[in-house]
């Protein structure tokens, strides 16, 4: 009998493979139950405007509303209504997410679970059988969205604004949009909607060009004693192992104030190759370079910098803001919420409140990152308002808002236009907002991506 | 006036406590469900025999004394014999020494020497009685009795084995829950489930008594898993309607007879290998008659009308095709090939693909191979048998391109939901809508579905009562797989062996068909879950395979024995 004892361990191997199949059956229920109790035929889903369960054919969602309560997305009659007006939609619809879930960062498909009132523990039934989605207010103004749409026109970009204070983030824009209520049907084909499904706010990296100064000043700051002192003399162009870099105008002279109020490259890859590649690498990973992080959950592209085995040449470019190094728009204005904050950010928020069918509330919690010391920021905090007063001017934008700021202007090659930032804050306590803008192909920060956080400030002011 | 609004906000109250009250019985159930379920498999984990000799051997030249472990000993030189003795006269497997009812018996497996009683050659099987001698070539051997003999009566007090009474009283209260929440979770009430409760009661009740006290039966655990997953299943089925759970109700009631019966039968080894032809002749019979006098629902011609009542002979069949595949050790030994086995399952496979039950032919394929390799050991038999299966599946569905599509629509349910993925993305999104603890007895949608309540039946039971229970009932089928690889070499005979071990995989296997098959990660077919699914005939098939498990165990005959 012994023998048969042995050969019963076969059995095993079935039970082996059963609990196989039932650990897959799991996972997938697991990461994808929301998706598959999401389908129009689930009829344990109710319609809006029904009373009772049995929806049919309804796609049936919670609310998504801007921080005034204008509603974004809603359901009704078993149908999936966004904005009446057209350019409100296409101003949030990277923010909101569209209905194939093709923008994959957007609310609608990152907060699925809660918009249906679906969790794994009890499925999408609550405690009472009640079959609520949560209605999800955000932090956004649809107003001040639109405003920034029309300021894109018909560049590409993002557009963010944030209140550094208390981490809401206001205005949330990319472009090339869609009307996700009429989507383009050539939008998988028409170059001009080329990337409409990455919000270019979270997911896109960009050359940082002459705004990477700050990082380069920040390194500069934690370590040379003398970077208040130091001076570099700009002869219009410099040849280093053989590979010239070019700047604006022969500036002659000057210390890192001068520098960087009229964005001299060749002061600051002197600086960056004086710094050296460790100092430089440093210094970003301390301020958010090569980290990914998450706005309310969603997943943001991480910054990239890396130094190993760069020439003098490749060093010096990089502190100029080329080279390989890429910045998302979020981290850019993460970066300034810290400055402005004096060395820690505030965490920037998207999500203002969830209110599921029982009433009960839950908003995200308040939380900082430390990105550069205090004495960094105070410093950074003086050469940016510089920047403004003795350059850029302080009437170009609303009266006492103390703005700070850096303009940038990255070439990408391929014999496109370069790339237009404007990146910084307001100083005064009474507006504290941080922001960014980027252009692609928009030539001038000073020209193209300044004017339109103007404009957002205009309409805050 | 006060009075009446006070009445009103009472009953408010009460409809407002209601769902809670239901979510509460939902998460109880499962979690005394587990309780009975871990209970019954710890006794019998604890009331095992310990693997102590209950005689012995006595090499007479030698003084050598073995120890004879199983029911069933087979001896000779190979290593692969329960009792080796390196003697170059004897044959590889030369005899097999077994205890029956009467005592320990010696029967000669074509020696080619022979086997000689106290010097007198036998002829078939022979007694021995203590102190007689056995010769096996040059090898003489004593039976003696062991020191300390039957010392498995001896039992440790910290071992202490559950009370199969109080283990069935909890069943019957988780009964008694899984009615309040098939009575109150519906508008209006259906008070029927009340009377449901009742008569099921009345079944575990008698059931047990009539166990322990008309047959001596001094264990009760299989039977209590049993009788706990025909509740929860009764129970799911009252969503469907009453009707439905009244033929669940006689079902079960048929089947409990059917595993007293087979108990019964079983206890007499001599019987069964008497009969075991015929049973299995009948099978083949039975898909035979069905090919030709059934008739087709849903695509399977895999039923037989007699009057008003349907049944489906497939599901019997398995229990006669598992006493043909099975036999004693001896029988092992002299008719060692599988031919008239390979026969009997190519017959029973045929008739299910003929009847395009692809599902049963599955289940007979996968039961074939652990019958197949409990009794020969022979891996290539194993896989000649899957080649060739594989070769038929391949050239069955070049023949038939419809049944492809199953096969196509496998892994992309997604891509067709309102067509060939109908049913399995409808089940992942009910099983996705229930959650852990279930939307509640009749409140599911699935139900609805086109075999919703059968095939489908595992969507339907994570819908209406959740994850968890629904993992429970899986646990309990599982371990009816340790069960029976628990008993193995414990048991009276490899008859029973072979077939708790087959009985146990073939449950397992048809569970994981019924449950990866809507689920998507296995294609699906129509197969029933045992216990749980609607039929009449598979919940009487599934009780028949119960009590192999049953039988295998050898706490399940002691008490006759001691009487006798």
């Amino acid at each position: 009998m012994r023998t048969q004892g042995w050969r019963s361990l076969t059995l095993y191997i079935l039970t082996g493979l059963f609990i196989l199949g039932m650990g897959v059956f799991a996972f997938r229920l697991g990461t994808q139950g929301a998706s598959w109790a999401m389908q129009p035929y689930n009829r344990h889903l109710k319609t809006e405007g029904g009373t009772t369960q049995g929806g049919g054919e309804a796609v049936w969602a919670g609310t998504i509303v801007d921080r005034d309560g204008t509603v974004l997305v809603e359901s009704d009659d078993g149908e999936r209504h966004y904005n009446e007006d057209s350019s409100v939609r296409e101003a949030t619809v990277h923010t909101v997410g569209d209905l194939n879930g093709s923008i994959s960062t957007g609310i609608q498909l990152q907060y699925r679970a809660q918009l249906l009132g679906y969790n794994a523990l009890t499925g999408v039934s609550g405690v009472t059988n009640n079959t609520e989605g949560s209605t999800i207010a955000l932090t956004i103004d649809s107003d001040l969205c639109e405003t920034a749409l029309q300021g894109l026109g018909s560049y590409k970009g993002a557009v963010m604004l944030m209140n550094y204070k208390t981490g809401e983030i206001l205005c949330k824009v990319s472009t090339p949009t869609f009307d996700p209520e009429n989507i383009p049907s050539d939008i998988e084909t028409n170059d001009a909607y080329k990337g409409a499904y990455y919000d270019r706010t979270l997911s896109v990296t960009y050359a940082p060009g002459s705004t990477f100064k700050i990082f380069t000043s920040a390194s500069a700051i934690e370590h040379l004693t003398d970077w208040g002192t130091r001076t570099y003399s700009c002869m219009g162009k410099e040849i280093i192992n053989g590979n010239t870099i070019t700047c604006m105008s022969q500036h002659g002279e000057l210390d890192i104030r001068e520098g960087l109020a009229v964005s001299c490259n060749i002061y600051f890859a002197d600086l960056a190759i004086d710094l050296g590649a460790g100092n430089m690498t440093e210094t970003c990973n301390e301020m958010g370079f090569n980290r990914s992080w998450d706005l309310d959950g969603i997943p943001v592209q991480a910054s990239h910098l890396d130094l190993n085995g760069a020439t003098d040449d490749q060093i010096g470019w990089a502190g100029i803001g080329q080279y390989t190094t890429e910045v998302t728009p979020y981290h850019m204005m993460l970066t300034m919420n810290a400055i402005a904050n004096g060395s820690s950010a505030v965490t920037p928020h998207i999500i203002q409140s969830i209110t599921d069918a029982n009433g009960s509330v839950s908003q995200p919690d308040e939380s900082r990152i430390t990105l550069l010391t205090s004495d960094t920021a105070a410093q950074l905090n003086d050469l940016l308002r510089n920047d403004v007063v003795s350059d850029y001017g302080d009437g170009n934008f609303p009266s006492g808002m103390q703005v700070c700021g850096k303009t940038g202007t990255a070439e990408v090659g391929g014999g496109k236009e370069d790339t237009a930032w404007f990146v910084g804050y307001c100083q005064n306590p009474d507006t504290p907002y941080a922001f960014v803008a980027v252009v692609e192909e928009g030539g001038f920060g000073r020209s193209v991506a300044m004017p339109i956080i103007v404009s957002l400030l205009q309409q805050l002011a | 006036m006060w009075t009446l609004d006070g009445w009103d906000q009472f009953l408010t109250f009460l409809a407002g406590t209601e769902d809670i009250l239901l979510l509460v019985l939902r998460i109880l159930v499962p979690l005394l469900s587990l309780l009975v379920i871990v209970q019954c498999f710890r006794s019998v984990r604890r009331s095992r025999r310990k693997a102590a000799p209950v005689v012995m051997l006595q090499d007479i030249t030698t003084d050598k004394k073995i120890p004879v472990l199983y029911w069933e000993n087979s001896i000779g030189r190979s290593k692969s014999c329960d009792i080796t003795v390196p003697d170059g006269t004897m044959s590889r497997d030369h005899a097999v020494l077994m205890r029956r009812e009467a005592g320990w018996e010696v029967i000669d497996t074509g020696s080619k020497s022979g086997t000689r009683v106290n010097g007198v050659k036998i002829k078939g099987s022979h007694m021995v009685l203590p102190g007689d001698r056995l010769t096996f070539g040059s090898t003489t051997l004593m039976l003696i009795r062991a020191e300390g003999a039957d010392s498995r009566t001896s039992t440790d007090p910290f071992r202490r084995i559950p009370s199969p009474a109080g283990l069935l009283a909890l069943v019957v209260l988780i009964h008694l829950f899984l009615a309040v929440e098939a009575c109150c979770g519906t508008d209006p009430w259906r008070p029927e489930a009340f009377l449901l409760f009742g008569l099921l009661a009345l079944v575990d009740i008698f059931f047990y008594l009539f166990c322990t006290h008309v047959f001596g039966h001094i264990s009760f655990e299989v039977e209590t898993v049993g009788l706990l997953l025909s509740g929860i299943g009764l129970f799911l089925q009252t969503s469907m309607s009453f009707d439905v759970v009244i033929t669940q109700l006689v079902a079960l009631v048929g089947g409990i007879c059917l595993f007293t019966l087979m108990i019964w039968f079983m206890g007499n080894l001599d019987r069964v290998n008497r009969w075991r032809k015929y049973i299995a002749a009948a099978g083949v019979l039975l898909l035979c008659a069905t090919l030709v006098l059934g008739t087709s629902i849903n695509g399977a011609k895999n039923w037989i009308y007699i009057g008003k009542f349907s049944i489906q002979p497939g599901e019997f069949v398995k229990i006669a095709f598992i006493f043909g595949g099975a036999a004693t050790l001896d029988r092992l030994q002299t008719r060692r090939n599988l031919t008239e086995f390979i026969i009997f399952g190519i017959a029973c496979g045929a008739c299910f693909v003929l009847m395009h039950d692809m599902g049963s032919a599955a289940i007979f394929f996968i039961t074939f191979l652990l019958i197949a390799f409990m009794r020969s050991g022979s891996l290539r038999t194993v896989f000649l048998a899957t080649a060739l299966v594989a070769l038929g599946l391949f050239m069955f569905l070049q023949l038939k391109p419809y049944a492809a599509d199953r096969f196509s629509i496998w892994g992309h349910v997604w891509d067709d939901v309102n067509g060939l993925g109908y049913q399995q993305s409808r089940t992942l999104t009910y099983i996705a809508s229930g959650g852990l603890f279930g939307v509640g007895l009749g409140r599911g949608y699935l139900v609805n579905m086109p075999e919703g309540n059968s095939d489908l039946v595992f969507g339907m039971l994570c819908e209406e009562q959740g994850l968890l229970l629904s993992f429970i009932v899986l646990l309990a089928i599982v371990l009816f797989i340790f069960y029976a690889r628990s008993d193995v070499t414990r048991s009276r005979s490899t008859f029973y062996s072979i077939t708790a071990c087959a009985a146990a995989g073939l449950l397992l296997f048809q569970t994981a068909l019924n449950v990866l098959g809507p689920t998507d990660i296995l294609p699906l077919t129509g197969v029933t879950l045992p216990w749980i699914s609607a039929g009449g005939s598979s919940m009487m098939a599934v009780w028949g395979l119960l009590a192999f498990i049953k039988a295998s165990d050898e706490r399940t005959y002691a008490a006759r024995r001691k009487s006798a």
